[in-house]
């Protein structure tokens, strides 16, 4: 009775862990990309605004190498082995470790003795030429043939009686209504955004309720039975290692330890011996080959993902957020970061509005921000008088 | 009445008690040293007065008013002054600039007619411009008031420092180390400076410094503090030959 | 005191003058109007960010968040009453202006009071965030009208357009009035000093909280009116015109400029708006000599920089030797175009629209000048003829000792 009264009402609990899975294994790419943005931070206190375009190319590198194994457009090949999943992954970290200190080289450390904002502006001229530039230079709205991947399947877990909703005559309505539209387009040679007649927005507006229809009905007929594909486990797993390796590197090797020292105090560790450039491309080498390792996977696992030289603006300003929610500069902080907003995005795509998914995210960071001036892990910073 | 009035104030980091149960009082007119070895409080005592940390417990009183826990431009409204001992300049603005600053309590036009830069703005700009110039001359940096402050040597952005704490025309002024730094004449040139400042502007000082000459030489009073706690109080000729002084020095000459 | 009225009864007429000049001369339409309308905007955006960024110190980076509320609310105002608007367009338009900025001021207040607590980087990233929320619920916003639904992620198409050329650089003008006035005053010195150190800038009685929260409202409110003007310019106010990208581009006019520098915000707001959007008038060009000018670029700006780092002769000799640099990156664009156009797999590509390089050009433009010139155009210094003698022919100690 209590709950009737109150709006919790009208969510629909048994999609609930359909979302959240979902969430969290999206989590795990979100904390894997927020690890670059986070210790290129530590050490040189530069938000890396390119990260994000160094995760887009890194998708570029494995759909090449997906090509160069002969999964072009029009292959006619079976479906692929591991070995050619692994080869991907090895090429996309490859390039784009190159690629990130390639950007370090050449952007930021020209600035290095500059006031940071001259670096931050670089950074965001780099993100930008390759956003614009890749525009010229690379194939764009590609995907990965979803037949190299051979672990294809999903695992089904039944939660209850599932029934299953049949969309196909929704799908028709939505696929008509575009047509109409889109002929309407064409004929009077309009811009979408920008409708002369009423008849084009009556149009219009025919098409966006059947999609909205379309949407509530998948909605409703989600969440009886639990899928997982194993793609994304395996994302989860690759994931998982590459952090181990990662710790094990910042915590038990001599160049993990530098790293520390120079993410402590950078002039102190200069005078300390630690050669402070190594460390730094180092660390930019690390970063991005970790980014490169997540555009793999999104790029190979998450059926759907169409790469063009925009794919890392929304990923990477996602994880950009989970790493300093986390607490910039904080590795563990980034991976908690990661993973929080994978499952916030997971409950707020539950609770009906993906609309407001994205915004979601910077509420849920400015809330924290106010809260912990230094994000969950991280310390805020006492200025001494 | 005293001026200024600390009562048992004690604050705490985490598990260090920085300043513990510290009290004094200053008379009006007075020139009033802090001493005490590296790491005894002095600064923290300083940042307690000016309201940038907030006392754990004790009281402290300007006049006959509660100041701890206000906020600092409020504690600098209500005529206490400071410089910092790791010299905190308007760096990209110049020393001319610097002072006005100071003297920004003392506006009187408001933000609507320096927008609209009516004439009542203007003039009140320009009274603080020579305000600031008047300053300048007295703490002899006049030549300098066009450079941009950064630029400056370190003895003149110290002294810089103590003009725009004059700006604001304070009752109490609180100068931190204000002889760090400098050589044997630019120390002689700036005691006999604070000493004029304080006849002509009758100010209260309160100073802390290390170099013992210039201290004893300088105040009438002293306060010494030891790990947070106060351990002697008096003149100076007194404090020169308390035995606990001279224990927490460690021997150094005093 | 009747000088002072007489002065600034001239400088109005002058300002009107002005505005009404550029009205004259490319009001009349087409794109020429569209490039003079759209300059005024980013000079208004730029110089209100000034004031935040530059002047008060504080790093806001979703400045297109308050210039799409300003947007937002002439648009929805219009939308809702559309035969007041009709009935005198001009009125309409005066009335939207201070609508928006006012409405923009709110958001600014709502924003800034919680957020200024936070320092450098983290109040970046909030008002980044603000600034993508913003966008977001814009996405979202449905009102109901005869016509049916409108809003959404198409946006809201007005019926109403202006195309007052000259309100909008009146609005400009206005702006960089009131910055200029109030760095010229003892208020205008507290807002540098927050910058500088907020620390000190206490001990001196300035109230820090509340000149930041002042700075943020007026900035806020000025984007504000810029984004009413926007939209009635437009004829429309949808949520792709205000991305995390047009933020961006405000806060690099203002750091390409010279942070603090008034005339640098106008000079760069002018440069970055006005290079990329001739380059669409590039004719369209071969991926080969695409190619070549990013390699040219890259050679001549290295070098550039070597001769900057290395050398420290006579300024005429370095002005030669970086001619010298420009040189050549020319003749490697050329040797490179030349030689990639002579494989067949190369030569066979379509060609590159002159279009889609424009933002190419900007971020190029971007690297190379902060790159070569990291403290901004002008520095921390306001344009002036004395600055540009004083900087062509440097005398040493410029410091009396």
């Amino acid at each position: 009775m209590l709950i009737g009264s109150l709006p919790v009402a009208g969510l629909d609990f048994s999609t609930l862990p359909q979302q959240l899975t979902d969430g969290l294994l999206l989590g795990f790419i979100y904390a894997l990309i927020a690890l670059g943005y986070t210790m290129v931070y530590g050490v040189l206190k530069l938000i890396n605004f390119a990260h994000g375009e160094v995760f887009m190319f890194g998708a570029y590198a494995a759909l090449f190498t997906s090509w160069a194994l002969g999964y072009t457009p029009n292959h006619a090949l079976g479906t692929g082995t591991p070995w050619m999943l692994g080869v991907m992954l090895l090429a996309a970290m490859t390039f784009c470790g190159l690629l990130g200190v390639l950007i370090e080289r050449l952007a930021y450390r020209p600035l290095r003795t500059q006031p940071r904002i001259a670096s931050l502006i670089t950074a965001i001229g780099i993100s930008l030429l390759l956003q614009y530039g890749g525009q010229i230079f690379l194939p764009l709205n590609q995907n990965i043939d979803s037949k190299i991947n051979p672990f294809g399947g999903s695992l089904e877990i039944a939660l209850s009686g599932s029934a299953k909703v049949d969309t196909v005559a929704l799908d028709a309505e939505v696929k008509s209504a575009s047509e109409k539209f889109d002929a309407y387009l064409k004929s009077s040679g309009e811009d979408a955004f920008n409708l002369k007649t009423d008849e084009g927005r009556s149009l219009r507006n025919a098409k966006q309720d059947a999609e909205r229809k379309l949407r509530d009905a998948k909605s409703a007929g989600e969440g009886k039975t639990l899928v997982i594909s194993y793609g994304k486990l395996i994302a989860m797993g690759t994931t998982i290692v590459l952090m181990i390796g990662l710790t094990y590197l910042v915590l038990f090797t001599k160049a993990g330890r530098a790293m520390r020292a120079v993410s402590h105090d950078f002039d102190a560790a200069s005078l300390m011996g630690i050669n402070v450039n190594t460390i730094v491309t180092f660390t930019f080498a690390l970063g991005s080959c970790l980014a490169g390792a997540g555009a793999m996977m999104v790029a190979t696992f998450y059926a759907g993902t169409k790469i063009d030289t925009f794919f890392g603006m929304v990923l990477g300003v996602k994880a950009f957020v989970a790493a300093v929610l986390g607490g910039i500069g904080n590795i563990p902080g980034a991976v908690l970061g990661g993973l929080l907003m994978g499952v916030t995005e997971g409950l707020v795509a539950w609770a009906g509005s993906t609309a407001y998914k994205d915004a979601v995210a910077f509420v849920v960071l400015i809330l924290v921000l106010l809260l912990r001036p230094g994000g969950l892990l991280g310390s805020a910073k006492v200025e001494k008088v | 009445m005293s001026l200024l009035a600390l009562d048992e104030a004690t604050i705490k980091f985490g598990g260090l008690t920085a300043v513990n149960a510290v009290s004094f009082r200053i008379q009006p007119g007075e020139l009033f040293g802090l001493i005490g070895p590296n790491g005894a409080g002095k600064t923290t005592c300083f940042n307690l007065i000016t309201g940038v940390y907030r006392p754990t417990s004790g009281c402290i009183k300007f006049g006959d008013r509660d100041i701890q826990g206000s906020p600092p431009n409020l504690i600098a409204s209500l005529g206490i002054a400071r410089t910092f001992q790791n010299i905190r300049l308007f760096k990209s603005l110049s020393v001319l600039e610097n002072v006005v600053v100071g003297g920004y309590l003392r506006h009187k036009s408001s933000f609507w007619s320096a927008v609209n830069f009516f004439p009542s703005a203007i003039r009140d700009t320009e009274r603080l411009r020579s305000e600031a110039m008047d300053l300048l001359r007295v703490l002899n940096l006049a030549h300098v008031a066009d450079a941009r402050s950064a630029d400056l040597s370190y003895g003149m952005q110290r002294r810089l420092e103590i003009a725009r704490a004059m700006a604001t025309q304070p009752k109490l002024l609180l100068l931190d180390e204000p002889a760090a730094g400098m050589n044997p004449q630019e120390k002689e040139e700036l005691n006999g400076m604070v000493q004029r400042i304080r006849d002509e502007f009758g100010l209260t000082v309160l100073l802390i410094e290390h170099d013992m000459r210039f201290v004893m030489s300088l105040c009438e009073r002293i306060v010494v503090l030891d790990a947070g706690r106060e351990i002697a109080q008096g003149p100076p000729a007194e404090i020169r030959s308390n035995p606990k002084v001279i224990a927490a020095y460690l021997g150094e000459a005093v | 005191m009747n000088q002072f009225w007489l002065v600034r009864a001239g400088s109005f007429v002058l300002a009107f003058a002005f505005a009404f000049a550029l009205d004259a001369a490319f009001g009349g339409g087409g794109y020429a109007q569209r490039l003079v309308m759209l300059a005024a905007l980013w000079v208004t955006l730029a110089v209100s960010l000034n004031l935040i960024n530059g002047i008060t110190g504080q790093f806001s980076m979703g400045h297109a968040g308050f210039y799409a509320v300003g947007a937002y609310t002439a648009a929805i105002l219009t939308t809702l009453n559309p035969a007041l608007a009709e009935q005198n367009k001009l009125a309409w338009l005066l009335l939207m202006i201070p609508t928006g900025a006012l409405v923009g001021a709110i958001a600014g207040f709502v924003v800034g009071v919680p957020s200024l607590r936070l320092r450098g980087d983290y109040l970046a990233i909030v008002t980044l965030g603000f600034g993508e929320i913003v966008r977001i619920v814009a996405q979202n916003i449905n009102i109901k009208t005869p016509k049916g639904d409108v809003g959404g992620a198409y946006g809201f198409t007005l019926d109403v357009k202006l195309t007052a050329v000259w309100v909008a650089w009146m609005l400009a003008i206005a702006v960089i009035a009131i910055c200029r006035n109030l760095l010229r005053t003892a208020h205008g010195l507290a807002f540098l000093a927050v910058r500088e150190d907020e620390v000190a800038a206490l001990a001196m009685g300035v109230n820090v909280t509340r000149t930041k929260v002042t700075a943020f409202v007026i900035g806020s409110a000025m984007a504000g009116a810029a984004g009413a003007i926007l939209a009635l310019f437009e004829g429309r106010a949808s949520p792709d015109m205000f991305t995390m990208d047009q933020s961006f581009i405000v806060v690099t006019m203002v750091v390409l400029g010279g942070t603090g520098s008034i005339t640098g915000s106008v000079l760069a707001a002018l440069l970055l708006f006005y290079l990329p959007e001739k380059t669409r008038e590039l004719s369209n060009m071969p991926i080969s000599s695409v190619a070549g000018l990013f390699i040219g670029i890259g050679v001549a700006v290295s070098l550039a920089r070597m001769i900057q780092q290395r050398y420290h002769g006579p300024v005429a000799q370095r002005i030669g030797l970086n001619f010298g640099a420009i040189g050549a990156g020319v003749v490697t664009m050329a040797v490179i175009g030349f030689v990639l156009q002579q494989v067949p797999a190369i030569a066979a590509q379509p060609l590159v629209a002159g279009a889609k390089l424009r933002m190419v050009v900007f971020a190029i433009v971007l690297i190379v000048l902060m790159l070569l010139r990291p403290q901004g155009v002008l520095g921390h210094h306001e344009f002036s003829w004395d600055w540009v003698r004083r900087t062509l022919f440097r005398k040493p100690a410029e410091v009396p000792a």
